[in-house]
């Protein structure tokens, strides 16, 4: 059974360069082999480069991080602490109750990534495998709302809960997501559509119905699908400023990159715990920083078969 | 006669019950599309021709809204200007330097897979969690640009504070991102099949000529998706502007997508107006990306199969 997203991770170009020892069976001149070691410790020193610079703003933001109260407004600055202040730790989260914007957040990504994967999952499941009038229409509506910019609607949608009276709840942040992704439908059609017909026309002669193939055959069948997708919706969650930019009002409702934006924009030379920030952002980051390293393959995936699925 | 009745009529009603279980589960979606996109644009495409502040009802004025926003609203043109040149800074460093990043990791070697992590692990990270880091690096006074600047011997910058640097500064902090699109492009060049590579280099071409030849026109596809994708994305740039800049200084930073924000949702909400803009954007993003995918067959390259 072939599936699109679990190839193993890159055969073709295993082949481009011919293993150590057949190089030497073969007897390759020494001034062929000498250029290859030459220019493969100049792509080490390159890519040692590059990421040394990627990780360098890190970095920083560890040594700010750690830098005790006395050491902030110091200049010219210093590269490293003087000394370790680790109750940044402990003191930066106090200042914008950072336990309760955490909670606050958890709810919203929980339940807006279980709405959308949930129901994205149907909808890409009845229009891959379930022959009926109007799938056709109704697949190029949904993939057309892709690109819809979110602008256009978020005005609309604004009024639209405001005369709910749902203005500073976090319905307007979960409710959309209960009704469907269209990136998420568009993704899970592609790959169910991959999936052979025989395994459910064999499911079906046994007198199961699609809500029972969908439950346990194709959840199972689909585990790499479903984790990318829980993973790009727990990241545009997690992530998300705009909405709860416009939503939220009061402090104790708003999510953490709401209350990290604003503890940032409240910093400056007369209140300048830069130090309790950085500590505060790097526990902001914490977890999809864990989640990326549990579940790096499934990471890169979603936006790789987006980009081998177009071709 | 039971026993023949019962297949036909089971077939039959096999089907209507696949379709009922079908618009079953595309239901959500249905109901989602309706609400969430299809009243939306019906009434944004009403309200760009009102006088709306949200408090009072919304009051028909015809092309009163575009008229102000043409010709007397003194942010719009630059706000486009804006967006023009972040459009143009952005889209094509991310392409660039997305590939140079895929060709140089596309090789089987011990420690390419840390690579591939430390080049991806920014797009991990949250925006908010980069976007307040870089900036306090763009601090002139004590954020670390200007200090290591100052320690190589090189001019230091105002950075965000200067109506020149602060767009390209900007960014920069897109590209320290790029390796989204490093993935994207190394997905596609591990499609590129390797006999095409092993038939060059019987033929004596060498590392450029290959890439040039073979690699750039293979890839053109995946070149074309992230094309479209960044240009829809950069149209839409909010985040950035919101937490480093508030679109200043002056409008050097004014991006039309935070120009439409401050219009709806700023002290004084005028979402008529907005609205209007907002119209605009689509308008300008699908004229922008159909373009693109127009002319794409000049320079795409498409196997024939």
């Amino acid at each position: 059974m072939t599936m699109p997203a679990t190839r193993t991770a890159y055969p073709p170009s295993q082949r481009l360069e011919p293993s150590p020892d057949l190089v030497t069976k073969r007897r390759i001149p020494l001034s062929r082999r000498v250029p290859m070691t030459l220019s493969r410790i100049s792509w080490y020193l390159l890519c040692s480069l590059l990421a040394v610079t990627m990780l360098v703003p890190l970095l920083w933001m560890i040594s700010i991080a750690l830098k005790p109260d006395s050491n902030i407004l110091q200049l010219p600055p210093q590269l490293l602490p003087r000394s370790f202040q680790w109750s940044n730790f402990i003191r930066g989260p106090e200042q914008i109750q950072f336990p309760q914007l955490l909670a606050n957040t958890v709810t919203v990504t929980v339940l807006s990534v279980f709405g959308s994967v949930a129901s994205s999952m149907l909808a890409g499941y009845a229009i891959a495998r379930i022959r009926f009038p109007g799938r056709n229409f109704w697949f190029y509506l949904f993939t057309f709302s892709i690109f819809v910019p979110g602008i256009v609607t978020l005005i609309p949608i604004q009024r639209m809960f405001f005369a709910m009276h749902l203005i500073d709840t976090w319905f307007p942040l979960i409710l959309p997501s209960f009704f469907g992704n269209p990136v998420f439908i568009f993704l899970a059609r592609q790959y169910f559509t991959s999936i052979p017909r025989s395994i459910d026309e064999s499911a079906m002669i046994d007198g199961a119905g699609h809500w029972k193939i969908f439950t346990q055959l194709m959840i199972p069948l689909t585990k790499p699908l479903w984790i990318t997708m829980t993973i790009m919706a727990f990241q545009g969650s997690w992530n998300d400023f705009l909405n709860p930019l416009v939503y939220l009002n009061s402090d104790s409702k708003y999510t953490l990159s709401l209350g990290m934006a604003n503890f940032m924009g409240g910093l400056n030379e007369a209140t300048p715990q830069f130090n309790y920030y950085m500590a505060s952002n790097l526990l902001y980051m914490l977890p999809p920083l864990v989640l990326f390293f549990f579940a790096q393959r499934y990471f890169m995936m979603g936006l790789g078969t987006l980009g081998v699925s177009q071709k | 006669m039971e026993a023949f009745a019962r297949p036909a009529g089971r077939g039959l009603s096999h089907r209507r019950r696949n379709t009922v279980t079908a618009y079953l589960f595309i239901l959500p979606t249905i109901v989602g599309v309706a609400v969430f996109m299809i009243y939306p644009l019906i009434s944004s495409a009403f309200h760009a021709f009102t006088k709306w502040d949200g408090l009072s009802p919304a009051r028909w004025t015809g092309l009163d809204n575009f008229r102000y926003m043409l010709f007397d609203d003194p942010t719009f043109w630059p706000s486009l200007r804006a967006t023009a040149y972040f459009v143009l800074l952005s889209v094509p460093s991310g392409i660039v330097f997305g590939l140079a990043l895929a060709v140089l990791l596309n090789r089987v070697v011990p420690g390419v897979k840390l690579f591939r992590t430390i080049f991806y692990l920014p797009v991990v990270l949250p925006s908010i969690a980069v976007l307040t880091l870089w900036k306090y690096i763009y601090d002139p006074l004590y954020g670390l640009a200007n200090q290591l600047l100052t320690d190589l011997h090189l001019p230091t910058s105002q950075w965000l504070q200067s109506s020149r640097m602060a767009m390209p500064a900007i960014v920069i902090i897109g590209i320290w991102g790029v390796g989204g699109s490093m993935i994207i492009f190394l997905a596609g060049l591990q499609n590129v099949p390797v006999e095409v590579y092993e038939a060059a280099r019987t033929d004596g071409a060498g590392p450029i000529r290959m890439f040039f030849a073979i690699t750039l026109p293979l890839i053109t596809p995946i070149i074309l998706l992230q094309l479209v994708l960044g240009l829809v994305l950069a149209f839409q740039a909010f985040n950035q502007v919101a937490v480093l800049t508030n679109g200043g200084p002056g409008t050097s930073t004014t991006l039309f997508m935070y120009k439409i924000y401050s219009d709806a949702f700023g002290s004084y909400p005028n979402l008529g107006l907005a609205t209007a803009e907002a119209l605009i954007l689509f308008v300008i993003i699908m004229i922008i990306t159909g373009v693109t995918l127009r002319t794409s067959s000049m320079w795409v390259f498409e196997e024939t199969k």
